[in-house]
């Protein structure tokens, strides 16, 4: 019962990372951002080309790739989303539907189909109080933990966090003000590229890495985004835990590959009953 | 050569059943169905099973499975039909990667990643299965063109356009909807059927969030709205892409995975260049026009062109 906790804790916190990212974006421009899994996917490839095919250690692959990332990621949105920066959610939608298929088949095209890993010794896992940990787990959970602390600084405490937050709320009104939307847009996707990077290494750490990898992730985020409450960022983090906890006590009554769907069946509950998400009081909280 | 073209003509049709379905759902309703391929692979498997499984006879197997990708289709859109475009796409990917995890796991129904083999086909020539899908294609067509001009079609755009506007004026909203996402259901479940007797074979991995992303690119070609617009669009674009495939002999530093990532990288550019430099498309929408055919002394109007973003 415990490992499942413990399990379902750590799929949260894999899950929280692009949820914030596809929550942050959401907030900022006001449209799901369906290339968060691509993202994620090349984040991953981009790590494991520094640390195996450069032969980097993997912190510091992982810190640079994940710099990496987010610069990619705001090229992207210079070359894609600037354009249709005044059209409706339904067109960047779109749009980032294409990025998706973009940015996945150049890893694809790249890296080919076959699973990778990274360069990292195999250990053997922990046993602590009746549970198994593995080092990847602790890994994980340390990583995101800090990453997203540093998230929740930028967000509230922050100059930058303000700014995001103005923008979210009333975009014209944060202008005339004096925000530059485009500076806080740019910082909105670095921060997501950055976040899906790592949530891309994380997994590969405790799997393999490949072109789909992303795109099985992707779901799950927008579930755990949406029960938070899209349009309150940092609710995501309970949202994905809650939904990581969920899916792996799923695994007691369901066979483990149906986990995807608890996620929708979860978020079709939610969407039925409380389409604010679990902690969104609509656009009341400042 | 000539039952090259066949099949080529044939997937093109096949794509232009699924261009105008997602035209009925998003072109003209806005209803944001990213998961497509979802309900396309309810109606091909429906089809494939009833007849490989139950022994029932393709005609019945057809109406059959049409009936029920029709009935997921509005039931599906229920879960989400209040809320906006974001959750609405969300719900239908998500859906339609659960279809896609049912029958990889569910082996006893649907044979899991082996596929099923050997679905006959009604008519066994290539020439009857394009005669075969041109009539699917012109019933749907034609059904569809009827509900453009219908008044159900009228609210279908306000809906799209302004949907407050419209419920303001008395519209039932939800209702319209339910209707035309089923709509557009009834056309994915012919184009599955269609999908099924055309390959005589199917397996998941058939059916992946490129069919989607394709059907968009066919849609945003064709000017949102415009089913003749549709027709020309899948047209040229499954003979764009699958004319590539003639370039892989052509070119032979590439590997086979390589090139298949290509096109679809192909599709993705496609897909966001039309939104960047031509987000009307080509085609043009039914419009009722004032005037239209009585001498006024004056040629129609020009049609105002749609502004969809």
């Amino acid at each position: 019962m415990m490992q499942i906790l413990f399990n379902g804790l750590v799929t949260g916190m894999l899950v929280a990372l692009p949820a914030l990212a596809v929550a942050l974006t959401f907030s900022v421009l006001r449209f799901a951002n369906f290339a968060i899994g691509a993202m994620i996917t090349a984040g991953a490839y981009l790590v494991y080309t520094l640390n195996v095919v450069l032969g980097l250690p993997l912190l510091v692959s992982g810190i640079v790739g994940a710099a990496l990332a987010g610069a990619l990621a705001a090229a992207i949105d210079l070359l894609v989303f600037r354009p249709l920066r005044d059209r409706s959610a339904v067109t960047l939608m779109v749009a980032s539907m294409g990025v998706s298929f973009i940015l996945e088949n150049i890893v694809r095209f790249i890296a080919g189909n076959t699973p990778v890993g990274y360069d990292v010794a195999l250990s053997r896992p922990w046993r602590w109080a009746g549970l198994r940990i593995n080092v990847e787990q602790v890994q994980a959970l340390v990583v995101c933990a800090l990453a997203l602390l540093v998230v929740w600084i930028i967000f509230r405490r922050s100059r930058l966090g303000r700014a995001m937050r103005a923008i979210a709320d009333n975009a014209p009104l944060a202008a005339t003000r004096g925000v530059s939307r485009q500076r806080v847009i740019t910082a909105t996707w670095v921060m997501s590229g950055v976040l899906a990077a790592l949530s891309g290494t994380l997994i590969g750490l405790d799997a393999t890495i490949d072109p789909q990898m992303g795109w099985l992730y992707a779901l799950p985020a927008f579930a755990a985004a949406i029960l938070g409450g899209l349009t309150h960022p940092l609710a995501a983090i309970p949202g994905a835990l809650v939904m990581g906890v969920l899916s792996e006590a799923a695994t007691l009554v369901l066979p483990s590959h149906y986990r995807i769907m608890v996620a929708f069946v979860l978020m079709s509950l939610l969407l039925i009953l409380r389409p604010a998400g679990l902690f969104g009081t609509r656009w009341l909280t400042r | 050569m000539t039952s090259y073209l066949l099949s080529l003509l044939t997937i093109a049709v096949i794509a232009g059943v699924v261009g105008l379905a997602l035209n009925i759902q998003w072109g003209m309703t806005g209803l944001v169905n990213f998961g497509l391929f979802g309900f396309y692979m309810v109606g091909a498997y429906a089809c494939a099973l009833l007849i490989t499984q139950l022994g029932w006879a393709p005609w019945q197997a057809v109406l059959a499975s049409i009936v029920i990708t029709t009935v997921v289709c509005a039931l599906v859109s229920l879960i989400s039909l209040r809320l906006e475009d974001d959750y609405f796409a969300i719900v239908t990917l998500a859906f339609a990667e659960s279809v896609k995890l049912i029958v990889n796991n569910e082996e006893w129904l649907t044979r899991g990643s082996i596929g099923i083999p050997g679905i006959p086909r009604p008519f066994p020539s290539d020439i009857g299965m394009l005669l075969f899908a041109m009539a699917g294609l012109a019933l749907v067509f034609l059904a569809f063109e009827t509900v453009s001009r219908s008044p159900l079609g009228r609210t279908a755009r306000a809906l799209r356009d302004d949907p407050l506007v419209a419920e303001t004026v008395g519209k039932n909203v939800l209702g319209a909807r339910l209707r035309l996402f089923a709509l557009g259901g009834t056309a994915l479940g012919i184009a599955g059927c269609l999908h099924a007797f055309y390959y005589q074979y199917i397996d998941p991995t058939q059916f992946n969030v490129a069919m989607t992303a394709s059907a968009f690119m066919l849609v945003i070609l064709a000017g949102r709205g415009s089913h003749r617009g549709v027709l020309l669009s899948s047209l040229t674009v499954v003979v764009l892409i699958e004319g590539t495939r003639f370039l892989d002999d052509a070119i032979p530093w590439f590997a086979p995975h390589q090139l298949a990532a290509l096109r679809l990288i192909l599709i993705g550019l496609a897909l966001i260049l039309l939104l960047i430099y031509k987000p009307e498309g080509f085609g043009r929408e039914y419009r009722y026009l004032h005037g239209r055919g009585r001498a006024t002394g004056r040629a129609a109007a020009p049609a105002a062109r749609c502004r969809w973003d």
